[in-house]
């Protein structure tokens, strides 16, 4: 699907978004190498006034102003210099936000089977950070250090050669200690996470088997499991911090070590009146500023060492194209009447659990659904009825040639208009953390007070939503917690029905619904969708009985297909299911008190 | 006949139990010494590497201020200035160093300069190592006591009764025994940080004094106008951050439940709107960030800038005394070279200041946890169950509600004679788990009796009776650890050969022998490297090496091969033979087999009897019944 990409660092990614703001960026660089360049100044400005001290002709007035001068100077330039080049780490940020938000609200199925929300949600937040800091802060390093060490030596070679020179040699050793402990911090701040990472799994596994661990009365071995953990997480932890401390001691005495070059090596030249006492001190204010980028490599490498898989793994979900988008040709039908025709219709589920049974979910369907028609599918639990519903509106995509509407292939039209055309109230009702009435008008949020209200009262919801104090204002939470699971059902039907779409697809969604007030929502059904096409998935027999055409669905094929009437009196599974039901009609208002009363309980099964 | 603390006396204590303070969200507001000196409390076992520690730190800070010492006075003054007209620098205060330089050089008949180089490398070297030691001493002290403190909220998070995590979420605690105790190590080793920025500091200051006192005060004017910048930027950037943070939840807020919620967005075509909306509060976000980034911008450069106009000072007013002949050249460097370390500890202290915020709001949390009082009532005179057991379970009047006002069991009354097989059936909510919970004495049995062979359970130490009552849970737990720990469980009663003799009979044996290292094969948390039906039959195997004189099981719900199901079933009856077993029962095959069949609706006891009884009756059960055969395939 995707073309193979040469193998570059996962880093060259990034350059396309920092160059989008490139002005920024570059000038913010350009003014923070200046500002060391100013800084550099200060050294120079102090080994002149010593000199001149020192040669019994003080001259303090130009040193102490221009060093207020470089203080000014330096301090514009940092100013604007950090904020810049931190700024364009803010905007990459929030480009990738976007671009991100963007493209999964583009996925399909098997992109969300493959990646979990926890998982996305991680890179979205710490990769992107790491991002983040990297262009912030890890950049800035890179330019600025690498700079200051060059303009020091620089500024150094111009005012004693041999004494810079002699400092050459040291500057490997310093480079390799530095990189060598901080490749070991990076290992060992890497094994901290993930020690800490296990050290929760434990904790929270633990915690969620509390019952089992106290009825076999673990509870003290598991607080030995959790100390041993716990001790070798601080032991790991103590590792790093070991590991930190030395590469400071180290950066101590090696910058030490330099020092004793010009202070040995320069003192002599000093003595042989080659080299000035101010020389000599600027010379021991520059070699900080020489060191500074062994000093702080190991930080900066770490940086992007972290960033580089950060933005490999933000790049895995950027580059995974939409498994179900338009065809090149795709061409909006002008009107939709909402005629449907499937003709051999397989569905395989990719990627079905091992182990389970595995038969293709649906299996050569074909079906022609004339418009205005309701037609009812039955079937047990995996018979293949939900997976019939989303394929018509392509939430699932059928192969091409196998599903019509209106005379047109779905595969060939835009997936906007099929979306448009065919409204699909899934099984499960999820709201979104709002006030009911824009949970009703999720698809538009101009639509009139009228048309909440009526398609409310369809959905039997309008009862419901007076009993509220803030009627439509009320906030569902998430999820809609603080409704019922009927409730939550009813909203979701009013959100499909309040579209009036040619095609209505209802994938049981009366599952928390009493039969009566089922059959009330029905009644309401069948005048609102006169003409219109209506799908219906149940396993109730009352639910399917007025459709037109009643499909039976076994093991993803089509068992029976008729009127209630006739399938009654073909006497195959639905007038066995039919039997079946009705005897538990009779125990149905004992049945649904229960429910009534229990739904609203603390779950007993999940406390 | 129990007793134990009068029923609605312990209901009500239940009752004003206010759980909801875990919900809370805690927001360290100000410095609780109180709580920090609880939280020194465990670091008290490691006062002795800590008071080493302490002394390193100085050892290092006088070191580190010794160098250059040895560079101004003793070289530049004494050494590199000797032809120059200076006056007599030897009455400045050089802490000593120009003799010491001096013997070294007299005892090795080494030139001074040498000499001095060996000094100083001697000061590097123990500034080096003893930092080093300051910092690894403390991390190991405060690492050792948190360590401590981890086990002690574990150990007493893990002894809570079960009716605890009814009530509170397991997220909600679990992350005070990880990601508060996380921030107390960087609020203490943070402290560790401002030890190792002020000691130097304050040593050289001590140095600058007696060497010149004016210069030394002058630049301590300087010191106010770092921490007042420093305080204004801090003011500045709380709100910033604070409003940053709240933009950060929402953006991932939002985030999440567009992805929770994705097929619904898709279905209803939501992606632009939900695109807009986000993007406002990702550009609310980006403005907030930009701010801040401006807010630092000001503040980082003016910390360095306090050192240019130090660097002034010491050139315009140490010059002028040089001239006047009050101090040497040398220290004039010496201050020069100590300006960096002057404004170090404000900044430190700068960063300081959130984490300490925060590890109050952590301390806080993990105290409410560690003071926590739950727990289930032990008897004052505690019996022993019977041996042998013969197994009768009697059910009086029991009633239960793990909230007021929202009962679950009903005056539940019915008994089990021994060595029955007993399977329970209802609707979901009925009070099925309930029961079983009470009867292995998850939770206190008030109002009500649960008798095992005539013994008031309340009358017996819990854990007594969770030794002779067995219980396979639905979402029973795999430890990490071998197979055959698993099956064991610590019991030293357990033998290897009664642990296979006991996953032979429950079918188990089969397929841990075919596993790569048969029963020392190592099982990941939560089995996951073993399929569901494998976990079924170890739990199996787990409670049936226990021997328990009454089995209680509830029964998985998912589904499994037939082959497995066969296996499962089989497993079952040979772990129930002989013995009173208590089914919640899910699976035809097993409600069929039961002696017994009990159900539940609405934690009342409806209806009780055989199969054959209860579907003659076409009551409740009936129709269960004919559901599950419905559903069932």
């Amino acid at each position: 699907m995707q073309p193979q990409r040469p193998p570059t660092h996962p880093l060259w990614r990034l350059l396309p978004l920092i160059q989008a703001h490139a002005r920024r960026f570059w000038g913010g660089m350009s003014l923070i190498i200046l500002g060391r360049f100013l800084e550099a100044g200060m050294p120079l400005l102090l080994g002149a006034a010593i000199d001149s001290l020192h040669r019994g002709a003080p001259n303090l007035l130009f040193p102490a102003l221009a060093i207020m001068v470089l203080m000014v100077a330096r301090y514009v330039s940092f100013n604007l210099g950090r904020r810049f080049v931190r700024q364009v780490g803010v905007e990459v940020a929030f480009d990738l936000r976007q671009k991100l938000y963007w493209h999964l609200q583009l996925q399909g199925p098997k992109f969300f089977a493959q990646f979990t929300t926890g998982d996305l949600m991680a890179r979205a937040i710490n990769d992107l950070q790491l991002i983040r800091m990297m262009v912030g802060l890890g950049s800035r390093l890179l330019f600025v250090l690498g700079a200051s060490g060059i303009i020091a030596f620089g500024i150094m070679l111009t005012l004693s050669t041999k004494l810079s020179v002699m400092l050459l040699p040291l500057m490997p050793i310093i480079g390799f200690f530095g990189w060598l402990i901080a490749r070991q911090i990076f290992v060992q701040s890497t094994l901290v996470q993930e020690g800490f990472s296990e050290l929760s799994a434990q904790v929270q596994e633990n915690l969620n088997g509390i019952r089992t661990i106290q009825t076999h009365s673990q509870e003290a071995r598991e607080i030995e499991r959790l100390e041993a953990k716990s001790g070798d997480y601080a032991d790991t932890f103590l590792r790093l911090m070991f590991h930190n401390s030395a590469l400071t001691s180290t950066m101590l005495v090696m910058t030490g070590a330099a020092t004793l070059i010009i202070v040995g090596y320069g003192g002599s030249l000093v003595i042989n009146g080659e080299v000035s006492i101010g020389t000599f001190t600027a010379f021991l204010f520059f070699l900080g500023m020489m060191l500074s980028p062994v000093k702080e490599g190991g930080v900066m490498v770490t940086l992007f060492q972290r960033a580089a898989s950060a933005t490999e793994r933000i790049y895995e979900i950027l580059d995974h194209e939409p498994e179900i988008r338009d065809a090149d040709d795709a061409a909006p039908l002008d009107t939709v009447g909402g005629e449907i025709v499937i003709k051999d219709l397989s569905y395989q589920h990719a990627g079905q659990k091992k182990g389970s049974q595995s038969w293709p979910a649906l299996n050569n369907i074909s079906l022609t659904i004339a418009r205005g028609q309701t037609v009812a599918v039955l079937g047990r639990i995996g018979s293949g009825k939900s997976t019939l519903l989303r394929l018509l509106v392509r939430l699932l995509d059928p192969a091409p040639g196998t599903i019509y509407l209106d005379g047109r292939d779905v595969r060939n039209l835009p997936l906007a208009q099929v979306r448009q055309e065919i409204a699909f109230v899934p099984q499960d009702p999820f709201l979104f953390a709002d006030e009911l009435g824009q949970n009703i008008t999720y698809d538009n949020p101009d639509r009139t007070l009228e048309e909440v209200w009526d398609a409310a009262k369809i959905a039997d919801l309008g009862e419901t939503i007076n009993m509220f104090p803030s009627k439509l204002e009320t906030e569902v939470g998430e999820r809609g917690v603080t409704l019922s699971g009927g409730q939550k059902q009813r909203t979701s039907l009013a959100r499909g029905l309040i579209r009036g779409t040619p095609v209505l697809l209802l994938d049981d969604c009366f599952s928390a619904v009493d039969t009566e007030t089922e059959e009330k929502i029905l009644t309401r059904l069948r005048a609102l969708r006169q003409g219109l096409t209506t799908v219906l998935v149940s396993h109730r027999v009352s639910t399917a009985q007025h459709a037109d055409r009643i499909i039976m669905l076994e093991c993803g094929e089509i068992v029976e297909s008729g009127t209630h009437a006739d399938l009654m009196a073909s006497g195959g599974a639905y007038a066995e299911l039919a039997r079946m039901q009705s005897r538990r009609e009779v125990l149905q208002s004992d049945l649904e008190a229960q429910t009534a009363t229990t739904e609203n309980q603390m779950s007993e099964d999940v406390p | 006949m129990s007793d134990v603390t009068a029923p609605d006396l312990n209901g009500k204590k239940e009752d004003d139990r206010d759980y909801s303070v875990f919900d809370n969200d805690i927001e360290g507001k100000r410095f609780d010494v109180a709580l920090l000196r609880r939280l020194l409390g465990w670091l008290k076992p490691y006062r002795g590497r800590a008071l080493l520690s302490l002394c390193s730190v100085l050892i290092s800070a006088t070191a580190t201020v010794l160098a250059p010492v040895i560079i101004t006075r003793v070289v530049v003054d004494g050494l590199l200035l000797t032809e120059n007209a200076l006056p007599d620098s030897v009455e400045a205060p050089d802490m000593g160093q120009r003799a010491l330089v001096g013997f070294v050089s007299s005892f090795s008949a080494l030139d001074m300069l040498v000499a001095a180089c060996l000094v100083y490398a001697g000061w590097v070297l123990m500034a080096g190592l003893f930092s080093h030691l300051f910092r690894i001493l403390l991390a190991r002290a405060v690492l050792n006591g948190l360590k401590d403190l981890r086990r002690d909220v574990f150990a007493h998070l893990e002894r809570l009764p079960a009716a605890f995590y009814d009530r509170v979420a397991v997220g909600r605690v679990m992350t005070r025994v990880t990601n508060d105790i996380e921030t107390l190590f960087e609020l203490l080793s943070g402290f560790g940080v401002l030890l190792g920025e002020f000691v130097p500091f304050l040593v050289a200051m001590t140095i600058m004094m007696s060497i010149n006192p004016q210069l030394t005060g002058l630049l301590l004017i300087l010191m106010p106008v770092a921490v007042v910048a420093t305080f204004i930027f801090r003011l500045a950037s709380r709100k910033i951050y604070r409003d940053i943070r709240s933009s950060l939840s929402r953006l991932n807020e939002n985030l999440q439940e567009n992805l929770s919620g994705m097929e619904v967005v898709q279905l209803y075509q939501r992606e632009e709107i939900n695109f807009r909306r986000y993007s406002e509060i990702n550009s609310a976000n980006r403005h907030q960030e930009n701010h801040a980034v401006t807010v630092e911008s000001y503040y980082g450069p003016a910390m360095d800038s306090l050192i240019f106009l130090a660097m002034a000072s010491i050139i315009w007013f140490g010059g002028a005394q040089v001239i006047a002949a009050d101090v040497t050249l040398g220290s004039l460097i010496l201050f020069a070279s100590f300006t960096e370390m002057l404004f170090r500890p404000i900044v430190a202290m700068g960063e300081q200041w959130n984490v300490v915020f925060r590890a109050m709001a952590s301390c806080e949390r993990i105290f409410q946890a560690l003071d926590w009082k739950e727990a289930l009532i032990e008897p004052e005179n505690p019996q022993p169950l019977p041996t042998p057991l013969r197994g009768e379970v009697r059910f009086d009047h029991l009633d239960f509600q793990y909230r007021p006002g929202h009962p679950i069991l009903r005056d539940v009354s019915f008994t089990i004679p021994a060595g029955r097989r007993i399977a329970i059936v209802g609707p979901t909510g009925s009070g099925k788990t309930t029961l079983i919970r009470l009867l292995c004495r998850f939770y206190d049995v008030v109002p009500g009796s649960i008798y095992i062979d005539d013994t008031d359970i309340m009358d017996v130490m819990p854990g007594e009776v969770r030794r002779r009552v067995g219980v396979v849970l639905q979402d029973f737990h795999i430890f990490s650890g071998t197979v055959l720990d698993n099956i064991v469980l610590g019991d030293p009663a357990v033998s290897r050969e009664d642990a296979i003799q006991a996953a032979k009979t429950v079918n188990a044996h089969p397929f841990i022998e075919r596993l790569p290292q048969g029963y020392d094969t190592p099982l990941v948390e939560r089995g996951r490297n073993l399929s569901h039906g494998q976990r079924q039959l170890l739990a199996f195997a787990r409670v049936l090496a226990m021997n328990p004189d009454i089995l209680i099981l509830d029964e998985a719900t998912a589904s499994v091969d037939t082959e497995t199901e066969l296996v499962i079933q089989d497993a079952l009856r040979k772990l129930t033979a002989d013995r009173t077993s208590i089914i919640i029962a899910h699976r035809l095959q097993t409600i069929r087999e039961a002696d017994t069949i009990v159900v539940l609706a609405q934690g009342e006891l409806r209806e009780m009897g055989s199969h054959d009884e209860l579907m003659r009756a076409r009551g409740l059960y009936a129709t269960l019944y004919e559901l599950q055969v419905q559903d069932a395939t």
